[in-house]
């Protein structure tokens, strides 16, 4: 009896036992809900491809898949944590263009004041966000390889669809090492055979990183589709000319080789390629550029939606930080009337880009301010909205003059690159140059002239082409659009006593600053983070 | 009948007090009748003795004048002397006040006198009277090295901390085990805390294991500490208990603004272009938002034993309480059973409790930082309002069209205007079978399976007449609503072997071993706005990934002569959470007790009653970094889907994108180890006792949620196991029986314990040696004012250094620069003092004098910061105007004379302020009155205040402020309360 209570007492545990061991199965768990996917069942969708390369396009606009709330780069707000946003905050802010009035978001204040440190949670995003479009980039090809499409059965002609978007990713790729290489200089070498986790990698010198973009982009450009023929707001190789014609243009920043040549040749490649002009320039900057004639100009936009893309990106900043703390213009611009309270002003020196008779008519001048009385020009508390200029650009308005709904998030595409940009680009590349045609470049010009007036009264002479000249159209031309402080280091006006701003150097009335602020400090998170990085001089 | 009074015996049986040694034979049971095996017994100054057998039955040769001592562990030790009766019957009762006190520990119990680790055991006596809406609030102040810190909010849950929390970035929070279920620490947001469907009534014993010698046997979640709850159980005896309270409640302090008056002298002084937006009224805004509020509750218990065979216990609850800020509500209503019944001579015990809780809240937004803001010149009421009649500030169109202005809303109308409520409905207990082996009696089986389902749901609805809802292009006002429901499940299933042997009349050997299954599972939906019908459709239901947790564990412990106590565990322990290859973790633990007094050296002392050393060492495992889904699956990763939000446009047609999520496959246990110190000291035959440890914690492998290599994941920041950081502490308690009944209910019985905690944390090492930076303000966008660095306790304040000029007064916008550079930017800022407390004490008195008992509690911490973020991102006269209004401000302005608020001054050590604080939380008189109707009834009235003072030199509403980082609370009321408990 007892040995029978034994025997069953030992099948009993040896049941147990087995049961026990066999949940350990279970240790290994995967996701239940229907918005997330294993790697492998993601990749089984018929639409998984377009859906993957969504995602390194939509790391440009949105912080996260669910939203403007949450991000996938940490350290900073979430909303401000986004690509475009970044590139605003370092190439608009940082310069003459625009004062933020909140000095307590954090980072701002330093941003603007030319007083960054290595702890600068905007650089810190910036830096994070631009690298995590290396990473998503990465991950795709990683992804798309011939291996992954044989095994998962992918039919012949998705494979040649795959192809074009692998090419697209590589360009989004060095898209970040262009932003990179130009705010902050050096980046490190992370590609498609890193996997993924904490890898170390090594760290390239600007001149690499240049050397990276360029190949990049020049090794791509055969499997994109032609200029305007992919889809609204995917790279094609007009996109990338454009990417190639900048780097070119500020090669001589870069590298200290400069590169006029090409870049004239880029730029023409761009010019030529079917991009036109919209008829007016304001069109560009409402609700529905992607539709109203602008898609032709736009050569590569940051697509937003109020409703389906929502961020506080670029666009719904500029739209709602534009409001007039007196003016309370919201409905103008296509937010709530009073907007955010005044977040956005101008700095006089910005302003006196349109001083003079000629500039009274012209479609660009949006600025608001000196028939104001209580208004100020000059800024000398930042605390007070009501000094300052400001100005409407951005509106979150249909060119039929209707809003949307959503008053808060922006539906306008932020214009990355635009033809007019090519335009000013091709008459600065030919006055470095000296090669490439002076009545085309004039032309350009006037041509951009000619739509902001409405007639050719403003146009000028070739004697008027300057480089003088070129700086203060580009600005007039293309505020707000995050070229800036790239314009100001390669005119040499960034740094230094040459010009002088409204807050510049960490002073209301502006003092020079060094010219080790022509690059920004590599995140001291970064740094700590991948020991083969190395601080920016000056730092 | 079954109890019989041993008086009664002895009388009974004194006239045949004459014969010599012979058999006796009898019954040893409990109070509830139910046998004990196991009981020693003992005759006198002889070396005869047995044990009880099976079922409580014993037979021992005695003569008549010998003494028989029968003694049981947990039981108050009788001693009978033997008048010669044929049977001797002996009923033990439990001890409740000595060092045979039973505590839980992980699967089993132990005595006070055995423990090895360091463990704070307190049974229903010695919780903290008064109004006790939640189950740890029994427990505040009341152990050394255990901190509760509650909110004021009713229902409110608490931040429990136990010898600081061992974790950065994982959870701190201590494991919290009911009748062997551990609970998920994530509470389902629809309830106000994951132990505020638990009614405090229901609960029999606190028993919190600190040391890691105590909690490595729940290895894997104990590192923050392990609270474990007994409910109360069934018993044989019929036994009524009804309890019911009321409490009444009211602000006790205000943060300091300035009235009409006074703003308006302000303003005609320094912003006279603005008179003429000034009101008539006279409004305090803070007066405004809040009531005094009251609160019923109600509970009732029964105990007996069913149809003669079922212990049983009943027990009903339901709690009614208003919140003093305006239309805050929690109510909660709980029914408990809970059965013990035996089977088979007793080899088998089944135990199952089954609670179900129902609660209900509305909340209310805390809009304390309007009322600080509102205009104390404009009214409540306005009659020409659109909007319910409260007055707002808007302006109207040409077209009549009604546009608000930016500013301040009236946080009155903000509270009436949403109804923003919840419901949880939460099904929780256990099902426990213990199974004496026959063939051998020394080994016992364990299952225990349990349950925690939780389903709430909530609907937040904006009335149409608010302000604050959304304006349709048309230009109507629309409220705002949404509703979600979620729901979550914890199951259990532990199984063990216990094997308890005498092996030989001094050596004890108890070695369990077995398995733990642990899972965690969770949904939702939600509806997104529901009257925005131009908005995309936000609703989306979701379902987590599950958790599994899962565990072998054993346990070994050795007892020599009572002297002796070695005990030894051993925990392995998976985790879904991580990736291959890191999934589990082994936390060993080994700890030795020393009974001193029991040596001949200490047997005779006058003075000295009791005294035992401990010391042991443990490692214990942590792996909660949080509930969401990338938080469970971040060992492997997964790809994430756009929300309808969130989407990417290609080609003008919004594209769910795909989003790989970040990764660490190198994630897995964070360890603690810990080594513990401890004595434990009885003199005067135990009037004073008292415990002391000392203890040093290492947290290894630390998660920190810190930088990887940009570029390298799907983000430039995840947890991963980086860093150490080192507590060391001391705990000593006291407890002084200065005035002693002797059970003689008119004399004076005074007990006094006492209880200080000195603790000291470290940051000794941090992911790459980066500095972290914590504690998010108000006051611009994602400011922080904490930083966690290599060398510094956590989350010290890093601020700018204020200059002062000769007089004392700070001077605007004038910062140290600390390095030298000429540039006050981030590099100045420097580390300034913490939020957590050096010391933290509690007290408690109890008095009982002729049926009158009074208690109170008071509690000290000492060294604890807090950065008064109410002034320092309001304070400044420029907050005069709020947009495009008028504004107040707290009147420490006219201390700093601050203009504007900047970055810097957002950041000034100046409001920094020392938050050390004495309070006394509860004072209770009460009269009992004995045979009360019926001579085996009782009924006691009481009366008492609840948070009846602080004294502190902080300088805004409550310096209780768990974090440190204090911009507005829900203030914690004071509350009278009447009550009144009635046995029988």
């Amino acid at each position: 009896m007892k040995t029978e209570k034994k025997k069953t007492l030992l099948g009993l545990l040896l049941l147990a036992i087995a049961l026990m061991v066999s949940c350990e199965d279970e240790l290994d768990q995967d996701p239940q809900d229907d918005d997330a996917f294993t790697v492998e069942d993601f990749y089984e969708q018929d639409s998984a491809y377009i859906k993957a390369l969504g995602g390194v396009y939509a790391n440009l606009n949105v912080p996260s898949p669910s939203g403007a709330f949450a991000s996938n780069i940490e350290g900073l707000d979430a909303g401000t944590s986004t690509y475009g946003r970044s590139l605003m905050n370092l190439q608009t802010f940082t310069t003459d263009e625009a004062v933020w009035s909140y000095e307590n978001d954090p980072g701002i204040g330093e941003v603007q004041r030319s007083s960054w440190t290595a702890e600068n949670v905007i650089l810190r995003g910036a830096y994070g966000r631009i690298m995590a479009g290396v990473a998503f980039a990465n991950e795709f090809l990683r992804q798309s390889t011939e291996d992954k499409l044989n095994t998962r059965g992918v039919s012949d002609s998705k494979k040649q669809e795959v192809a074009v978007m692998r090419a697209e990713a590589r360009v989004l790729r060095a898209l970040s090492y262009y932003h990179m290489m130009d705010l902050f200089g050096k980046a490190p070498l992370v590609t498609e055979e890193d996997p993924v986790g904490s890898t170390q990698s090594p760290e390239m010198t600007r001149q690499e990183v240049f050397n990276f973009v360029e190949e990049e982009l020049l090794a791509s450009i055969p499997e994109l589709e032609e200029p305007m023929m992919n889809d609204y707001g995917r790279v094609d190789k007009g996109v990338a000319w454009m990417i190639l014609a900048k780097v070119y243009l500020n090669a001589e920043v870069y590298t200290g080789t400069p590169r006029w040549a090409d870049a004239l040749e880029y730029t023409e490649n761009v010019i030529n390629a079917g991009y036109s002009l919209t008829d007016n320039y304001i069109d560009n900057f409402r609700a529905d550029n992607d539709v109203n004639g602008a898609q032709n100009e736009i050569i590569f936009p940051i697509p937003a939606d109020e409703n389906f893309a929502q961020a506080f990106g670029p666009t719904t900043v500029m739209t709602n930080g534009a409001v007039g703390s007196i003016e309370q213009n919201g409905d103008e611009i296509g937010v709530q009337p009073a907007g955010w309270g005044g977040a956005i002003r101008l700095t006089p020196q910005f302003v006196s880009l349109f001083d003079g008779q000629e500039f009274s008519g012209d479609d660009r001048n949006r600025i608001i301010g000196a028939n104001n009385p209580e208004r100020t020009l000059e800024i000398n508390d930042i605390v007070d909205q009501d000094q300052g200029y400001i100005l409407e650009k951005y509106t979150d308005v249909r060119s039929d003059g209707t809003v949307g709904n959503q008053l808060t998030f922006s539906s306008v595409d932020f214009p990355m690159f635009r033809l007019a940009d090519a335009y000013l680009m091709y008459a600065e590349a030919h006055l470095r140059s000296g090669s490439g045609s002076q009545t085309q470049a004039v032309g350009y010009i006037n041509a951009l002239r000619e739509r902001a007036n409405g007639d050719s009264s403003e146009n000028i002479s070739s004697s008027e082409l300057t480089l003088d000249f070129i700086i203060d159209e580009r600005a007039r031309e293309l505020y707000w659009e995050s070229h800036r402080r790239q314009d100001l280091i390669r005119f040499g006006l960034f740094t230094g006593s040459e010009y002088i701003w409204t807050l510049k150097g960490n002073s209301i009335t502006g003092v020079p600053t060094p010219d080790f602020r022509k690059l920004f400090p590599i995140p001291n998170a970064s740094l700590a983070a991948n020991q083969n990085l190395t601080q920016n001089p000056g730092y | 009948m079954q109890t019989f009074k041993l008086f009664y015996l002895w009388l009974l049986l004194l006239p045949v007090s004459l014969f010599a040694q012979q058999e006796v034979t009898g019954t040893v049971t409990d109070e509830s009748d139910l046998p004990i095996p196991g009981v020693n017994i003992l005759v006198e100054n002889t070396d005869r003795g047995t044990v009880t057998d099976f079922d409580g039955n014993y037979a021992i040769e005695v003569s008549e004048g010998e003494t028989l001592v029968f003694s049981y562990l947990g039981y108050k030790t009788e001693k009978v002397a033997y008048q010669g009766q044929e049977t001797l019957d002996v009923s033990l009762k439990t001890q409740s006040e000595s060092l045979d006190e039973v505590v839980l520990v992980g699967y089993g119990t132990s005595t006070k006198k055995e423990l090895t680790g360091s463990v704070s055991s307190l049974q229903e006596k010695d919780f903290t009277k008064g109004n006790i809406v939640t189950p740890e609030n029994l427990i505040q102040g009341r152990a050394a090295g255990v901190n509760v810190t509650t909110g004021g909010a009713p229902g409110s849950g608490s931040a429990i901390r136990i010898r600081g929390g061992g974790s950065i970035s994982a959870s701190n929070d201590p494991l919290i085990v009911i009748d062997g279920l551990p609970l998920n620490n994530n509470n389902l947001a629809e309830s106000r805390s994951i132990l505020s469907t638990i009614n405090p009534n229901d609960i029999k014993s606190f028993n919190i294991l600190k040391d890691a010698a105590a909690t490595a046997i729940y290895g894997n979640r104990a590192s923050g500490g392990v609270i474990i709850i007994e409910t109360k159980d069934g018993g044989k005896d019929f036994e009524v208990d009804f309890n019911y309270q009321m409490g009444i409640y009211d602000l006790p302090n205000k943060i300091d603004v300035f009235s009409a008056d006074e703003f308006r002298s302000l303003i005609s002084e320094r912003r006279p272009g603005d008179v003429d937006m000034l009101g008539d009224a006279n409004t305090d805004w803070q007066e405004e938002i809040y009531r005094v509020a009251t609160s019923t509750d109600q509970n009732a218990s029964v105990r007996g034993n069913l149809f003669d065979v079922l212990p049983a216990r009943l027990s009903l609850g339901h709690r009614d309480q208003d919140g003093i800020r305006r239309t805050s509500n929690f109510t909660r209503s709980t029914a408990s059973i809970s059965l013990n019944p035996s089977f088979f001579d007793d080899r088998l015990r089944i135990s199952l409790n089954a609670n179900a809780a129902f609660e209900d809240n509305r909340q209310a937004d805390g809009v304390e930082g309007a009322a600080i803001r509102f205009d104390p010149t404009q009214p409540v009421r306005d009659l020409n309002s659109p909007f319910g009649g409260y007055f707002e500030y808007f302006t109207r169109g040409n077209d009549g069209q009604i546009n608000p202005v930016l500013g301040t809303r009236n946080p009155v109308a903000s509270l009436v205007q949403r109804r923003n409520e919840s419901s949880t409905d939460r099904f929780y207990g256990n099902f426990k079978v213990d199974y004496r082996f026959s063939f051998l009696e020394s080994l016992r089986a364990v299952v225990n399976l349990g349950l925690d389902d939780s389903s709430g749901e909530r609907s937040n609805v904006l009335s149409r007449e608010s302000i604050n809802g959304i304006q349709y292009s048309d230009g109507s006002f629309n409220g705002s609503a949404f509703r979600r429901d979620r729901s979550q499940r914890n199951t259990l299933f532990d199984a063990y072997l216990v094997y308890n042997e005498d092996v030989t009349d001094k050596l004890n050997i108890n070695v369990r071993g077995g398995y733990s299954y642990q899972k965690f599972e969770a949904e939702g939906f939600d509806t997104g706005e529901l009257r925005d019908e131009d908005q995309v459709d936000q609703s989306n239901s979701f379902v987590d990934p599950e958790l599994i947790l899962l565990a072998y564990f054993g346990r070994a412990e050795f007892k020599y002569d009572q002297r002796y106590i070695l005990s030894a565990s051993v925990r392995r322990d998976g985790s879904s959470r991580f990736g291959e290859g890191q999934k589990w973790g082994t936390f060993p633990a080994a700890s030795f007790a020393w009974n001193l007094s029991e040596e001949e050296f200490l047997d005779e002392s006058e003075l000295l009653s009791n005294l035992k050393l401990r010391a042991g060492y443990g490692e214990t495992g942590q792996q909660d970094i949080g509930s969401t889904a990338a938080d469970k699956l971040i060992g492997t990763g997964f790809y994430q889907q756009s929300q309808p939000v969130g989407q990417v446009i290609i080609g003008g047609q919004p594209v769910r994108a795909g989003f790989p999520q970040a990764r660490n496959d190198q994630a897995t246990w964070e360890t603690a180890k810990t080594i513990n110190v401890g004595l434990d000291f009885g003199f005067f035959n135990d009037r004073l006792t008292g415990t002391i440890d000392a203890y040093n914690r290492d947290t290894e492998d630390l998660f920190v949620n810190a930088a990887v290599p940009d570029g390298s994941n799907f983000t430039n920041q995840i947890f991963q196991n980086s860093g150490t950081l080192n507590t060391k502490g001391l705990e000593l308690s006291l407890n002084g029986l200065i005035a002693d009944s002797e059970g003689d209910r008119d004399r004076l019985n005074w007990n006094l314990s006492y209880n200080v905690t000195f603790i000291d944390q470290e940051i000794e090492s941090l992911a790459n040696g980066q500095d972290i930076r914590t504690g998010g303000i108000a006051g611009g966008t994602g400011s922080n004012i904490q930083l966690l660095r290599e060398g510094f306790p956590q989350n010290q304040f890093f601020v700018y250094k204020q200059i002062y000029d000769n007089n004392g007064n700070p001077i605007e916008g004038a910062y140290a620069d600390l390095n030298g550079d000429n540039i006050i930017n981030d590099s100045d800022r420097y580390l300034y003092r913490k939020p957590q407390a050096d010391v933290t004490m509690g007290l408690q008195s109890t008095m009982n004098y002729k049926g009158f008992d009074l208690t109170f509690n008071m509690r000290a911490n000492i060294g604890n910061f807090v950065y008064n973020n109410v002034n320092s991102s309001r304070a400044q006269f420029s907050f005069l105007r709020d947009n495009a209004v008028l504004g107040n401000i707290p009147t420490q302005v006219l201390e700093t004379g601050f203009e504007n608020r900047t970055p810097e001054s957002l950041l000034s050590d100046i409001y920094i302020e020392d938050a050390s604080f004495l309070r006394m939380d509860n004072v209770q008189l009460g009269y009992t009155f004995e045979e009360f109707f019926d001579q085996s009834a009782s009924l006691r009235l009481y009366g008492g205040v609840q948070n009846v003072f602080v004294i502190t030199e902080y300088s805004g509403l409550d310096p209780e402020i768990f974090g440190g980082i204090d911009n507005t609370i829900y203030p914690r009321p004071r509350t009278v309360l009447f009550g009144a408990n009635v046995r029988f």
